[in-house]
């Protein structure tokens, strides 16, 4: 549940510091599988975000009282 | 006292002919509207009254009246020119008849009305607004709030039955790129005096659950362009400057931004445009995301392909590198090898030469000793002969006289021992066997040997005895020893 609470603002900042250190040819071929898994992670927490309807929030919102 | 006494009615009438010689003509007026009531015959009835700046005491007050047929052209002008509701807070120009009745007093009988005023009015009450949301340091807070990248999870502030609350829903959940967003409605009354306080609830609401929202969205659906006034409201506006979400407005109006509009984070014009300002907000996301997506993999694929063709090379490359390193290793060597070949030869032949050189020296050392030797021992030889030749010479002189007196010793030697020789020869006559066998005597003798005791034989040996002139054979017989 902790990757989920990455903002998208954090996610592409994360994406575009990795892009960077990748375009940088700052890592080596065993960091580079870690981050390429990272990145996949992200775009993917991302896409779900966008599109997938979280329950709990749902729930949350129909509860609430004004 | 007074000489002259009026009635009521009489004074009433001299005041009314005073009033009315005094304002023959109308006038124009400036007034708050403090009460308004419309009746049924459709006559509008107003509390004018004129306020103290500053304090808000009231200095004056007045009745006035719009007649209805009046009134029925006077307010749609008024409103589609100002863009206010006619009606109480106003501050209004009038066209007035001073009238004044002997029951009912002073009262002013409407004419006209000059929206401008009331405009230039409003726009000034909002500049002033402006102006102490900018002192109070407020003015800019919302917009200086970050809106999430895709701001999805919404409190929604409007009128649940206005149109344009269900056209801005629609628009959200059904976009086309299937993004998902979260409303949550905190209703409100949209329009009217009411409307300030209302949506401050609202916001108060939203308020306590601000964790759960991205942002807020004030929409007014569509319909009247009317009263606006409300969102002209400085402490809606301050209360909307200062909220922590950033607050995204849709009124519907065409006019100039509301002071609440000034204020919000972001302003549209309408539901709509709120709407697809924040599907385009998250497609705009989604682009960019994929952009990164394609971008990643380019640069991934980009990197392996490159790293693959750079490993290729260093192969290449060292494989080169260790033949050429071979090559080189096998030249130096072989031109070690000649190098040794030669550099031996030089130096077998120098250590020749030298040895030839020694050689020589050598022999020629060697001779030259050898012929100094020699000459030494041809010298000594020399010596040596003569040394020895004399030696000679001197032996060979001793060994004469040596010689001379041997040989005269040797005959005189000679000449005894012949005199002696002849003695011996008479004596050896003497004893010669023969002469002694002659004389009688012989010899026993047995194998051979001469018996000389009894103790040689035994009886039975065969004896021979000699005599002077032959010999006997004979047998032992008996033995017998002289006592």
């Amino acid at each position: 549940m902790a990757t989920k609470k990455v903002t998208y603002k954090e996610a592409i900042t994360e994406i575009e510091e990795i892009l960077e250190k990748i375009e940088n040819e700052e890592l080596d071929v065993d960091e580079l599988a870690e981050q390429v898994s990272r990145v996949s992670a992200l775009i993917t927490i991302c896409k779900d975000k966008l599109h997938k309807t979280e329950a709990e929030v749902e729930k949350i919102l129909k509860e609430m009282n004004q | 006292m007074s000489d002259q006494q009026l009635s009521l009615y009489e004074l009433q009438l001299q005041v009314k002919g005073s009033l009315e010689n005094t304002f023959a003509l109308p006038v124009w007026v400036k007034a708050e509207i403090s009460e308004m009531t419309v009746n049924r015959s459709g006559h509008c009835y107003l509390d004018l009254v004129e306020t103290e700046q500053g304090t808000d005491n009231v200095i004056a007050r007045c009745r006035a009246t719009i007649w209805s047929y009046t009134f029925r052209m006077l307010r749609p002008y008024f409103e589609t020119t100002s863009g206010q509701t006619f009606g109480e807070g106003l501050k209004v120009l009038l066209q007035a008849k001073i009238e004044y009745h002997e029951v009912y007093g002073l009262s002013l009988n409407i004419r006209d009305i000059d929206p401008v005023y009331t405009l230039g009015d409003l726009a000034r009450q909002r500049r002033e607004i402006i102006r102490r949301l900018q002192e109070d340091g407020v003015f800019e807070m919302n917009k200086e709030l970050e809106l999430p990248l895709v701001p999805q999870r919404l409190a929604v502030i409007s009128s649940p039955t206005a149109a344009g609350l269900q056209d801005f829903l629609d628009q959200l959940h059904n976009n086309p790129h299937q993004f998902v967003f979260y409303t949550k409605l905190f209703p409100s009354v949209m329009q009217g005096n009411e409307a300030p306080r209302s949506i401050m609830n609202a916001l108060d609401s939203i308020y306590e659950y601000e964790d759960l929202f991205d942002a807020v969205v004030i929409i007014r659906g569509g319909g009247a362009q009317l009263d606006l006034a409300c969102f002209d409201q400085y402490d809606l506006a301050f209360t909307v400057a200062q909220f922590p979400l950033p607050v995204i407005t849709g009124i519907g109006h065409d006019k100039d931004d509301t002071v609440v509009d000034l204020v919000a984070h972001t302003r549209m014009k309408t539901p709509t445009a709120v709407a697809e300002f924040l599907i385009s907000g998250a497609l705009r996301f989604s682009q960019e995301l994929k952009e990164l997506e394609t971008h990643f993999t380019e640069l991934i694929t980009d990197q392996l392909e490159e790293n693959k063709i750079r490993l290729n090379d260093a192969a290449d490359q060292l494989n080169q590198l260790i033949n050429q390193l071979i090559v080189t290793q096998q030249n130096r060597l072989n031109i070690v090898g000649i190098q040794l070949a030669n550099q031996s030869e030089v130096f077998l032949k120098a250590q020749k030469s030298e040895l030839q050189k020694y050689t020589a020296e050598v022999k020629r050392l060697t001779n030259h000793f050898v012929i100094k030797q020699k000459h030494v021992l041809d010298f000594s030889g020399n010596k040596l002969n003569f040394i020895f030749r004399t030696q000679i010479i001197k032996n060979k002189n001793l060994l004469n006289q040596f010689n001379h007196l041997v040989k005269i010793q040797v005959s005189d030697q000679i000449r005894n021992e012949k005199k002696s020789m002849i003695a011996i020869q008479e004596k050896l006559r003497l004893v010669d066997p023969q002469n002694i066998l002659k004389r009688g005597y012989s010899l026993t003798m047995l194998n051979g040997k001469i018996v000389k005791s009894v103790k040689q034989v035994t009886q039975g040996d065969l004896l021979e005895t000699r005599l002077g002139d032959g010999a006997l054979e004979s047998t032992v017989k008996e033995i017998s020893t002289i006592k």
